[in-house]
């Protein structure tokens, strides 16, 4: 049928358009309207041709010629329109009709030639149509038409839908009928225009609504989402190993609409519309289904009720998503400080009146369906017996009125609360069910009325609480919360209490003194100095958890606690933490250390992994709208990967992903701990942008080992340049034309994340790849460079191959050894030290090859002083001992102290004194380091180590070093800054294994020393490094 | 006489307005440029039938979101019943080209953490001369979105067809693997009348739908 559907404009019959678009042409077309008024099988294809044709003139006409409008009115042409559908002509003319319309309506871009076409109620007879609705098409055609109608509704427009003398609103009326639609498109049709609608401001309209169908509406709506709720309920209830995560999804995804649906009406703002939608939302759905089931969880009894897990995850949900503050505050403030009674001290207040014990605060099923309520309505409007209308529900007219009301209700009341009370059953008899309505809406309106009184009383007891302490209230619902925060068996609940408390503390529209209630500072909170303790405890909790080796708690859930605790104890000026809470977090993130320190291996992958899950946390931090729009974290937490459930919302499975969860579990509760310490990261990341070189820089490479090549790329391009290998990076340059001896940087990448192969029948050439780290861990790594690189011989070749590897080693080392440094763990040094130094320093002392200007820029945060730190460094040719020397001296905050040049210069001696050592003298000092006096000792035992030997002797030395760091553990040394790995400088004194010429050397034991010094060492150690790789080129070469 | 197809997609059409969303909607749905009238005709919403192996056919519901962006429950119940798109530009207008950025922030707001399988569309390729945007450059961002890249143009129907068609067989092919499956409740993949058996063996696992990261 779509096939037959094309071609409606343009006619496409060959004949010119300007003949079609033409009044003429629409004259021609009233004359076969008249000649065919019956539709026949024979003329239903000219019928549909005729009509089409007139809309496309109408369309054209609109911008060209108004009087075609003229025309079509005084043929009375929609008449024909009219005629041919009530002779009930079959699907294809209804389709084609409702397609035609819906264009033509779209298409209109004048007002005056809409309100030709509006002008005389054709529209609304088309509207009223009983069509088949049974059938797909026509159902879809219909909503899309009468969609496009809304979309054109204005203050002027909406008298051609809306008639007030008969109480009219077709356009919509007949729409909110199809509201529960199982074709969720016509539902969405159904909620834009029902927006479009509200959204106009008319205000006889907007009382038309809200007295005739607001409630009638509202409450079939409220009960369509909490049967969503229920059946969502069932699928987590119901569900097995995660098979019904599908379908669960989806719900999750419609309550979510919903919501998203509910928040649109309430930002309209029509502030009579949004009363009867936030009572009817609390009182029939949030309050009596949604916090009910927080406490009552015992199966049976009369109420509906859902599950904790659901009920907290669909609570967060409405505080992340509306912010419609008397909603919001009435909501939270039943939460965090109501009791059971708001289900039933609306009966007692009302008791006097009212001896029928009927639960106000219910969710249950209207009485009648939205469209039989919608025709009493209607009846009712017309009969003029009627003295006042019958959805009388808040504030229409004034007070005095509303008391007289009052006394009539009393009357109703009896008989009204009867009919609720047997529950759902249709009456015939209108009267009674306008009782019912109009009862409940009575008695609502008194309830919000009390929820706003019981804000003041509580708010003066707050004050009067003075804050601090706990109440003994009863507050069942906070305490379950609390309660629902306790992981000791998982953290399935917990979850969801953050997201809540979360969602709540950041919605705009709440109250902050509701949340003062609880001590829970909104985001941008005043000063204060206290805190919730209860609550800070069991985050604090959390974190503890996460820290154990077999802690069930999901890396969502940990960061979302960091998250609340530092909203919690940050005040205006800083962090008002407790001693001993800040003492209870140490405590965590030592054992996160520790945790950690099981995972750390030699191997490459932990540093790739190391970098990775830094960058995705960095990257991608956590969104609480995102987390609460999946619907997997509503099952319990699951540790397969095979449910597709993200990394940071399951437990991890398998060895990497433990290491993974490891590391992560490190990073947060380290930055938690500086951010409240008020210290800044000066670690992390390893890599920091701002320390790498970069395209474009321009360099100074005087005395540099530059080896010139041809780089051939991938897509066949080729240019000459010159290769520079820096610590961490390697660099293509080509010569500054300004100065000579400087180049520009035209190409850096890190040699950690390169792959050197040589190429098969070339000995000159190299193929070069260097990947841009994945951004996600799911993604894959992106070539940043993928070039085959020629050398003018061979032997160059060989020296940038071998510069290039033994780089990428070296980088990769250095970080490692960061990290280590950063787990409180004994440095490894090295192993090409202590491998290729086979030589006296003296002799290799001769050659630096590789200019390292990243290291010592990174101590300094003078811009000023890192350019002369990184130009004499740069400048220094091959006189590694000199270049200590000189290179730190003139540094001024590299060398605070005047010993610190002989002490950088004793770092390089004593680095390689003790790297000469045999690795049998190593394993000596490694034994003192048990001694719990001298736990530093285990380090310079580490720093011995050789390759050969650095798995056995790690893993003996690994109790000694859980021992010096119980023992050390307040001094938490992975929190110093800007400590960089070290190599201990205490140790020296203490290690008779040692020259005796290192000992001359070093400073004294100062733990700020050690401190300032570590980065001179770190230079130091690098020159050490190129002094020994100097030396295997050199090997290589005389081969 | 109902048209028997496999499966019902519903896609979407998204990107900056003035692109020619409608223009290339219309051109596939009827096979006409639509001059008539300009602004551009409007249309809500198109389907027609694809065929995309002999005796295949699919059904594409394509939706205009035109006019309804205003209200984010509105958009949101778009973006999520829908299970393909295609995210068009105009060549000949850089700003629509960087905002395509923007268009998928937007999508992955709303479906997470589904994802719509998008392909990347240049419209108006007609104009080469007025070009504003590289082929090339416009691949590169679509290799990093792991989409396609076409190039279209309504008024001379170069690759308009195959833009659906593609983006309908790259869907059919994840229906096919299990990856996309049919759910109740959503509406971006609908079973259809299947003519006779043969197809029974394609039946889609039910399995962790539209997942796809």
């Amino acid at each position: 049928m779509f096939g037959r559907s094309r071609s409606w404009v343009g006619g496409g019959h060959g004949k010119a358009a300007r003949s079609i678009h033409s009044l003429d042409h629409l004259k021609y077309m009233y004359h076969v309207l008249t000649k065919n008024t019956t539709v026949t099988d024979h003329n239903r294809n000219l019928l549909v041709e005729t009509i089409r044709s007139i809309t496309e003139i109408l369309i054209w006409g609109d911008q060209n010629d108004s009087s075609v409008f003229d025309f079509f009115l005084e043929k009375n042409m929609f008449v024909f329109f009219l005629n041919i559908l009530r002779q009930k002509s079959g699907r294809y003319v209804c389709v084609q009709l409702l397609q035609t319309l819906n264009i033509l309506f779209e298409n209109i871009s004048h007002e005056t030639s809409l309100y030709y076409l509006l002008s005389n109620n054709y529209v609304n007879s088309i509207i009223v149509h009983k069509f088949d609705f049974s059938d797909e098409e026509i159902m879809a055609y219909y909503i899309s038409f009468l969609k496009t109608l809304s979309l054109k509704l204005n203050n002027h427009t909406v008298h051609f839908f809306y008639n007030e003398h008969t109480n009219d609103f077709a356009l919509y009326t007949e729409a909110i009928k199809f509201f529960n639609h199982p074709e969720s498109m016509v539902r969405i049709a159904v909620r834009t225009i029902t927006l479009n609608v509200y959204k106009v401001d008319n205000q006889p309209m907007l009382h038309y609504i809200r007295d005739k169908t607001a409630v009638p509406y509202f409450s079939n709506l409220v009960w369509f989402i909490g049967s969503h709720v229920i059946e969502l309920d069932n699928c987590v209830q119901t569900d097995e190993e995660h098979r019904n995560r599908g379908k669960l999804s989806d719900l999750v995804a419609e309550h979510l609409d919903h919501l998203h649906y509910l928040n649109d009406i309430l930002i309209i703002n029509c502030e009579f519309l949004n009363d009867v939608l936030t009572d009817h939302l609390l009182n029939r759905l949030f309050l009596p289904l949604y916090v009910y089931s927080l406490v009552n969880q015992d199966k049976g009894g009369e109420r509906p009720k859902i599950s904790l897990q659901v009920s907290l995850y669909l609570l967060s949900q409405v505080f992340l998503i509306i912010h419609y503050a008397p909603l919001v505050n009435s909501l939270a403030e039943v939460i965090l400080n109501g009791d059971l009674s708001v289900f039933s001290s609306k009966v007692e207040q009302d008791i006097q009146k009212n001896s029928a014990k009927s639960s106000i605060r219910c969710f249950i099923k209207p009485t009648e369906t939205l469209e039989r309520s919608l025709e009493i309505n209607k009846q009712k409007g017309r009969k003029k017996v009627q003295k006042r209308p019958n959805y009388k529900n808040v504030g229409e007219e004034d007070e005095e009125e509303r008391g007289s009301e009052d006394n009539q209700d009393d009357l109703d009341k009896t008989k009204g609360t009867e009919a609720s009370s047997k529950g759902i059953r249709t009456s015939s008899e209108n009267e009674e069910i306008e009782m019912v309505i109009m009862e409940r809406c009575k008695l609502s309106e008194l309830s919000i009325s009390t929820v706003t009184e019981q804000n003041t009383t509580d708010e003066e007891k707050s004050a009067a609480a003075s804050g601090s302490e706990i109440t003994n209230w009863n507050r069942p619902f906070l305490d379950m919360v609390y309660n629902a925060l306790d992981c000791a068996e998982d953290d399935y609940y917990a979850l969801f209490v953050l997201c809540l408390l979360y969602a709540m503390s950041h919605n705009k529209g709440i109250d902050p003194v509701k949340l003062e209630r609880i001590q829970l500072p909104a985001q941008h909170a005043e000063e204060r100095n206290s805190y919730n303790h209860v609550l800070a405890e069991g985050l604090i909790r959390i974190m503890n958890y996460a820290a154990q080796p077999d802690g069930k708690i999901r890396l969502a859930t940990l960061e979302l606690g960091c998250l609340l605790l530092k909203q919690l104890v940050f005040s205006k000026n800083g962090s008002i933490i407790k001693d001993v809470h800040l003492a209870c977090l140490e405590g965590a993130r030592e054992e996160s250390v520790h945790l950690l320190r099981r995972f750390y291996k030699g191997e490459e992958i932990f540093l790739d992994m190391f970098e990775d899950e830094y960058r995705s946390m960095t990257i991608k931090p956590m969104n609480v709208e995102y987390l609460m729009m999946d619907a997997s974290i509503l099952l319990p937490p699951t540790g397969t990967p095979l449910t597709g459930i993200d990394f940071v919302k399951r437990l991890p499975c398998g060895d990497v992903e433990r290491t993974r969860r490891a590391i992560r579990v490190f990073f947060m509760l380290r930055s938690l701990s500086l951010h409240l310490r008020d210290e800044p990261e000066t670690q992390l990341p390893l890599t920091r942008e701002e320390d790498l070189i970069k395209t474009d820089d321009v360099l100074d490479l005087n005395n540099s080992d530059l080896i010139a090549c041809t780089v051939i790329t991938k897509d066949g391009g080729q240019v000459q340049r010159f290769l520079a290998v820096d610590i961490y990076q390697m660099s293509l340059v080509e010569p500054d034309v300004a100065r000579l001896g400087w180049g520009v940087v035209k190409f850096a990448g890190l040699l950690q994340d390169m792959q050197v192969t040589g190429v098969e029948d070339d000995s000159r050439a190299l193929n070069i790849i260097i990947h841009k780290p994945a951004s996600s861990p799911h993604s894959k790594p992106f070539p940043i460079l993928q070039a085959t690189f020629i050398f003018s011989d061979h032997i160059r070749c060989i020296i940038a191959k071998q510069r290039l590897a033994k780089g990428r080693i070296q980088a990769r080392r250095m970080k490692m050894q960061r990290i280590a440094a950063l787990l409180d763990l004994p440095v490894q040094p090295s192993t090409e030290i202590v491998m290729g130094f086979g030589h006296s320093s003296a002799a290799t002392a001769q050659h630096l090859p590789f200019r390292f200007y990243d290291q010592s820029r990174r101590g300094t945060s003078d811009p000023t002083v890192q350019r002369s730190v990184f130009a004499s460094v740069d400048k220094v040719p091959g006189f590694a001992v000199a270049q200590c020397i000189n290179q730190h001296n003139p540094s001024p905050l590299s060398s605070p102290s005047p010993s610190s040049g002989s002490g950088s210069t004793g770092r390089c001696d004593s680095v390689t004194a003790s790297s000469t050592s045999t690795p049998s003298a190593a394993q000596s000092p490694s034994d003192d380091a048990s001694a719990p006096e001298q736990p530093q000792m285990t380090i310079s035992g580490q720093t011995m180590l050789t390759d050969e030997t650095l798995s056995a002797v790690s893993k003996s030395s690994k109790n000694a070093v859980k021992n010096s760091d119980i023992e050390t553990a307040n001094l938490s040394p992975s929190l110093i800054p800007a400590q960089q790995p070290t190599i201990s400088l205490i140790t020296d004194d203490n290690t008779d294994a040692l020259s005796v010429e290192s000992l001359t050397l070093v400073p004294p034991v100062d733990p700020h020393s050690i401190r300032t010094f570590s980065c001179i060492l770190q230079s130091s150690l690098q020159s050490e490094v190129e002094v020994c790789k100097v030396k295997e080129v050199e090997e290589e070469c005389s081969d | 006489m109902e048209a028997i197809w496999l499966y019902q997609f519903r896609l979407i059409v998204i990107g900056d307005s003035t692109v020619g969303k409608s223009c290339l909607i219309r051109r596939f749905t009827e096979g006409r440029f639509a001059q008539i009238s300009d602004p551009t005709v409007g249309v809500d919403f198109f389907s027609r039938l694809v065929e995309i192996e002999p005796g295949k056919r699919i059904k594409l519901q394509i939706w205009d979101t035109a006019g309804q962006e205003r209200f984010r429950s509105i958009t949101r119940a778009y973006y999520r019943n829908s299970v393909g798109g295609l995210l068009l530009f105009d060549i000949t207008n850089r700003r629509s080209f960087q905002n395509v950025h923007e268009w998928l922030e937007e999508t992955k707001v709303h479906v997470q953490p589904y994802q719509i399988v998008f392909v990347l569309v240049g419209h108006k390729c007609d104009l080469d001369t007025q070009r504003q945007v590289t082929r090339h450059e416009a691949e590169k961002l679509a290799a990093a979105y792991g989409m396609k890249y076409i190039e279209t143009s309504a008024r001379d129907a170069i690759n308009v067809e195959k833009a659906f068609t593609d983006l309908t067989r790259d869907i059919y092919e994840l229906v096919k693997r299990g990856e996309i499956s049919i759910q109740e409740g959503w509406e971006g993949v609908k079973s259809g009348f299947v003519p006779n058996v043969v197809h029974s063996s394609e039946e889609v696992v039910k399995s962790d739908r539209r997942c796809l990261c």
